[in-house]
């Protein structure tokens, strides 16, 4: 590979480092996104959970080599849609942020939810999140605010 | 610096393949845990060929670079198969992890193995000489070998028809309903013919290493299920004896109680 493009939040851009470098780090520390959190670099806490091609994917267990052609999408890229201000409005509404740590992955988990099924049940809405770990909330509230995000919502997704 | 191949065809994956010595990568969610230094990998995972479900007259043939939520999404796809990789892990594993990586690692505890396993599956391994195709039996020697060469890469697993439409037994022990690696799990598919058990296999995750007892299998093939049933003690440690138990985190007792237990199980729901 002589260079790996790809779009970060709509942006094209051009990583030359190594393709072995994981995608976790060079996000933070070549891209400055810092909403991606890196938890347990073993795929077990969904902290770096990022969109690729609008698929859920934990940046910890990704290499740069393989997002060469594909689009990436943070909550700094993220937060500029009508889908994030339901969302952050109704986790706000509901005291779903305690630490915050998790909260990235969170939004992220909950768009990808939403993304395929605009009406989950709060089943849906549990196994959309069980690659999630938050320590400080004990998940209901979360679990309440993507609800609540889908109802208020309605037709965003 | 930019260190890495991301071939375009499986052709120029192999040619890659048989000439530098490369780590063939198509999730990541295994080899990113390690992620050792230095480390070049062969990206599969744009690789069309092996990115389709397909069949044929005789299988169903998953490309090696088949996550498992596109494999959940498939009709071609067999239930067993769809309810063990539904279990893995969470979504966002199951967004990226693969068919190709899941046996291709060598791990004892991989879930889509346990099912192809016991619908006697078989892996296609393509090399710039060519292709064999060989039985999961023979694919997996022992936890974290396999017999896959230096020059060859996994195009496909491929699952018979015939074993794919059975009625199956699936269940999986993992220590909490989220990301849970199996500590103990049975797959199992089974023919019964007017109460004649006319197919039946087995296998377990628990014992150190994927394997079939055919011959055990081959005892319970023409008896009937009320015979099995009625001297079910005595099935059941047909296998159990069989069986050998390696040291692991979950201590050889509980597993081997715990196997047994399903087996007996599985037998009792025939």
């Amino acid at each position: 590979m002589n260079e790996i493009r790809f779009t970060l939040n709509r942006k094209e851009t051009t990583y030359a480092g190594s393709a072995a470098d994981r995608l976790l780090e060079v996000l933070r520390d070549s891209y400055d996104m810092k909403s991606v959190k890196c938890g347990c670099k073993e795929g077990e806490c969904g902290a770096c959970a990022v969109l690729i091609d609008g698929v859920l994917i934990n940046s910890c267990c990704v290499a740069m080599g393989a997002v060469d052609g594909h689009e990436i999408m943070t909550v700094e890229g993220f937060r500029e849609t009508e889908q994030f201000a339901a969302l952050s409005k109704a986790f706000a509404e509901l005291s779903a942020v305690q630490c915050g740590f998790c909260i990235p992955g969170m939004i992220l988990a909950a768009q990808s939810v939403l993304s395929k099924n605009a009406h989950p049940t709060e089943d849906e809405v549990r196994e959309g999140l069980s690659g999630n770990i938050c320590r400080c909330t004990g998940y209901n509230a979360i679990v309440n605010a993507v609800l609540n995000a889908a109802k208020e919502g309605d037709g965003l997704w | 610096m930019v260190n890495g191949y991301k071939p375009a065809t499986l052709r120029e994956a192999v040619d890659i393949r048989s000439r530098e010595s490369v780590i063939p990568y198509a999730g990541g969610t295994d080899l990113m845990v390690q992620n050792k230094a230095n480390a070049v990998y062969l990206f599969l995972n744009d690789i069309d060929e092996i990115r389709q479900i397909a069949d044929d007259s005789e299988y169903i043939r998953i490309g090696a670079a088949v996550t498992f939520t596109e494999a959940l999404a498939s009709d071609l796809v067999p239930q067993l198969m769809k309810e063990a990789v539904s279990k893995i892990a969470a979504p966002a594993i199951r967004n990226a992890g693969t068919f190709g990586g899941n046996i291709g690692n060598g791990s004892d505890k991989a879930d889509s193995v346990l099912a192809g396993f016991a619908m006697d599956g078989r892996v296609r391994l393509v090399s710039a000489g060519g292709e064999r195709v060989i039985p999961f039996d023979d694919f997996c020697v022992r936890r974290g070998v396999t017999n896959i060469k230096d020059d060859e890469l996994i195009a496909e697993i491929l699952l018979p028809k015939d074993k794919c439409a059975m009625p199956y037994y699936y269940h999986k022990v993992g220590g909490r309903n989220a990301l849970a690696i199996s500590r103990v799990a049975l797959a199992g598919v089974y023919d019964v013919q007017d109460g004649v058990i006319s197919y039946i296999s087995l296998t377990v995750i628990g014992e150190g290493k994927f394997t079939r007892y055919r011959d055990v299998e081959a005892e319970l093939i023409g008896k009937t299920v009320e015979e099995v049933q009625a001297h079910i003690d005595d099935y059941v440690r047909l296998f159990i004896d069989r069986m050998t138990f390696t040291r692991g985190r979950v201590s050889a007792e509980y597993r081997k109680t715990v196997i047994g237990n399903l087996i007996r199980d599985y037998l009792m729901t025939l």
